[in-house]
């Protein structure tokens, strides 16, 4: 399971107060558009109040009366969509003229009061005015039904919204593409390095790495100096051990050798025959245990592939042993055909030497070794030897891979390692080994076989 | 037969001086690259077996003096890396041939004895293969002393084998040793006089047929 990605992190960071801020933004946006719309309206009101004051005069009595003539009070009513009403109300209260059942607002701080009333069960808004004219103290009310007004401010509120949420898309957008070009950095760094091979070790550049990642990739540059130094020291170690060990073992072996022939070492031969086997298995146990541990390691990083012709591997291999195969009165052959692989030749050599000098010491006098190399039909590559020898027991071919492991007809000295070798060159180059019988069913086929991928490198080096 | 041993190691140089003198050879152990120059300075030798990793300047670098100086002294190198490196730097340096640590004697006279054998058939006309004995001014060949009935076919044949005993020639450098423009040659053609050079010999050397690669001599086995 993986953290959440920085994007997401940013964005949600962003967004989330990004639209609160935005629908702030709306609602005080309505507001603020109300308030003088509203102001508006209850100045109209005012302004019939006034008109109609001006024309509240004291009757015969000296009580207030309206002297406006019916059609002025028409017009003063005239309205498309709403009701205007009015009422004049004398000190006391009582209706002077007007709408009856309209209400009226008491007086308060402001002159004159402003307000919502009902009016025959339809909200009305309503100016209630005091003033002290001829006939005295009178108030008068004037209300107007709310269609035109509602219709207005719902328009506002929409408009206001239509503007706002346009606005919160596009500065999301701005948002998700800031977000995406302010990480570019990030991913460029990450694709240098999901593009490099497995063993590319040198540091990433720096320069166009951004400052709050520098940190991070200078580790990783320090990271990959480490193993590399690591890898390096490795090498030189085997190097040095293979070195070391070789150079007195060859001493040993020399001088064993001779004085195994010597006339003045008669008394003691048999004993110092039994030296030299010992001498040349322990010799040849290094020199297997060797060539693991320099394939352990150059499954890790340090050995560059280079690109190398089975054909000539066989060749090579062939030329090399065939004094051995002689010499046991083997009839050896090459079939080197054409086959390009990614690879490590000594790794080959070595993995293919082993593959013949097994079949070599397990065929009888008489029989038959042949190694191939090829390309199959399916781009396949292959590496192969045929002998006429012992076999391997069936049940037995998936053991002799392990190391350490010899098989139960093996013969001669063997330390048990030269299949686990191979097995290990294999599986570094990304082929395949398999065991099978040979041309006559008695004897043994070992094929490695190197996946249909001429350019590519094989897929356990690469990452 | 003069040789020059050039091994840092005394247990390895001792071994390769005494095996080197059981194999017949007059042989001389210098331990270092320095040592190994004045020697061959002063006095002539048929062949130099030099250890790559000597101390100081090492095996390649005595070869490369000697090369720049065109000394023509057949070496051979002995190494106990296994990268190929090593081998590749030396050939390329003009060794005439490498063995890598460690190897049997058996293995390292062989390997002497196709050098010097090599040198030798150049300078001068008489070659010796074990029991047999080449001599190219008047392609004549004895076997333990007896002269071989051969034609001039199955002398080049022959010849050809020996001055490379011990590797694999190939059919076509065969076909090449005896073609000449009268006629066309086939590779039948060369595994007819192999097999009848193969049964005059009598057990004075063995060719053997490496399927696929061509053909090599080798001293018959005790």
């Amino acid at each position: 399971m993986t953290a959440q990605s920085i994007r997401k992190r940013l964005l949600v960071l962003v967004v989330l107060p990004a639209v609160l801020i935005l629908t702030a933004g709306t609602l005080s946006d309505y507001f603020t558009v109300l308030t003088p719309y509203r102001d508006a309206f209850d100045q109209t009101l005012f302004d019939a109040a006034l008109a109609i004051s001006a024309h509240v005069k004291p009757d015969e009595r000296g009580k207030p009366a309206l002297s406006l003539p019916p059609d002025a009070i028409a017009v003063l009513r005239w309205d498309s969509n709403d009701s205007v009403l009015f009422k004049v109300t004398d000190r006391e209260g009582a209706v002077v003229a007007g709408d009856r059942d309209l209400g009226e607002l008491p007086a308060g701080p402001e002159n004159p009061a402003r307000g919502f009333s009902t009016y025959q069960g339809e909200r009305v808004r309503l100016v209630t005015y005091r003033v002290n004219g001829e006939a005295g103290r009178v108030g008068i009310s004037v209300a107007e039904t709310l269609h035109k007004a509602d219709r207005t401010r719902s328009r506002i509120l929409l408009t206001a919204l239509a503007v706002d949420i346009s606005q919160l898309c596009l500065a999301l957008a701005l948002i998700w593409l800031g977000v995406r070009l302010a990480l570019g950095p990030l991913r460029s760094v990450e694709e240098q390095l999901f593009q490099r091979s497995a063993r590319d070790l040198t540091p990433l550049p720096l320069e166009s790495v951004p400052a709050e990642i520098v940190s991070l990739v200078a580790a990783l540059n320090r990271l990959f100096a480490t193993v590399q130094a690591n890898s390096n020291a490795q090498r030189r170690f085997l190097e040095s051990a293979a070195h070391q060990l070789r150079t007195p073992l060859t001493g040993l072996q020399i001088q064993l050798e001779l004085l195994t022939e010597d006339a003045a070492a008669a008394p003691v031969r048999e004993r110092l025959r039994m030296l030299l086997e010992a001498t040349q298995r322990l010799t040849h146990t290094t020199q297997q245990l060797l060539a693991l541990a320099r394939s352990d390691e150059a499954a890790g990083l340090s050995w560059e592939l280079a690109g190398i012709d089975l054909a000539e591997i066989v060749e090579y291999t062939v030329a090399e042993r065939s004094s051995a195969a002689i010499a046991a009165g083997i009839d050896i052959g090459a079939e080197p055909g054409p086959a390009h692989v990614q690879g490590v030749r000594w790794l080959l050599l070595e993995a293919l030497g082993n593959l013949v000098n097994n079949a070599i010491a397990h065929t009888p006098p008489g029989g038959l070794v042949t190694v191939r190399s090829g390309t199959a039909a399916t781009g396949s590559r292959f590496l192969e030897v045929l002998d006429t020898g012992v076999g391997i027991p069936p049940a037995e071919r998936g053991q002799v891979l392990e190391r350490f492991f010899r098989g139960s007809n093996a013969r001669g000295p063997g330390s048990g390692l030269g299949l686990a070798i191979v097995a290990e060159v294999a599986e570094l180059h990304g082929a395949s080994v398999s065991i099978g019988p040979g041309p006559d069913e008695s004897g043994t086929c070992v094929r490695l076989e190197f996946p249909a991928s001429p350019t590519g490198p094989p897929p356990q080096l690469n990452r | 037969m003069r040789v020059l041993v050039v091994e840092d190691d005394p247990l390895v140089g001792d071994g390769v001086r005494r095996a080197l003198a059981a194999g017949g050879f007059a042989a001389d152990l210098v331990c270092s690259a320095e040592a190994a120059k004045s020697a061959i300075e002063a006095e002539e030798f048929d062949l130099v077996v030099a250890d790559i990793g000597l101390p100081r300047a090492d095996g390649l670098q005595l070869l490369r003096h000697l090369r720049n100086r065109r000394r023509l002294v057949p070496v051979l190198m002995l190494t106990a890396r296994d990268g190929l490196d090593d081998r590749v730097t030396a050939l390329d340096l003009g060794a005439d041939d490498y063995l890598t640590k460690p190897f049997h004697v058996p293995e390292l006279l062989a390997r002497c004895r196709a050098l010097i054998r090599r040198a030798n058939s150049v300078a001068s006309a008489r070659v010796r293969f074990g029991e047999l004995e080449l001599d190219s001014t008047r392609k004549r060949a004895t076997a333990f002393g007896k002269p071989l009935e051969l034609s001039q076919r199955e002398w080049a044949i022959l010849e050809c084998l020996v001055l490379n005993a011990g590797y694999i020639v190939s059919k076509s450098k065969l076909m090449s040793a005896i073609a000449d423009w009268t006629d066309d040659l086939t590779p039948n053609a060369v595994e007819v006089y192999v097999s009848r050079v193969r049964g005059k010999l009598n057990g004075a050397a063995v060719i053997s047929t490496v399927r696929g690669m061509g053909y090599r001599i080798d001293e018959p086995h005790e």
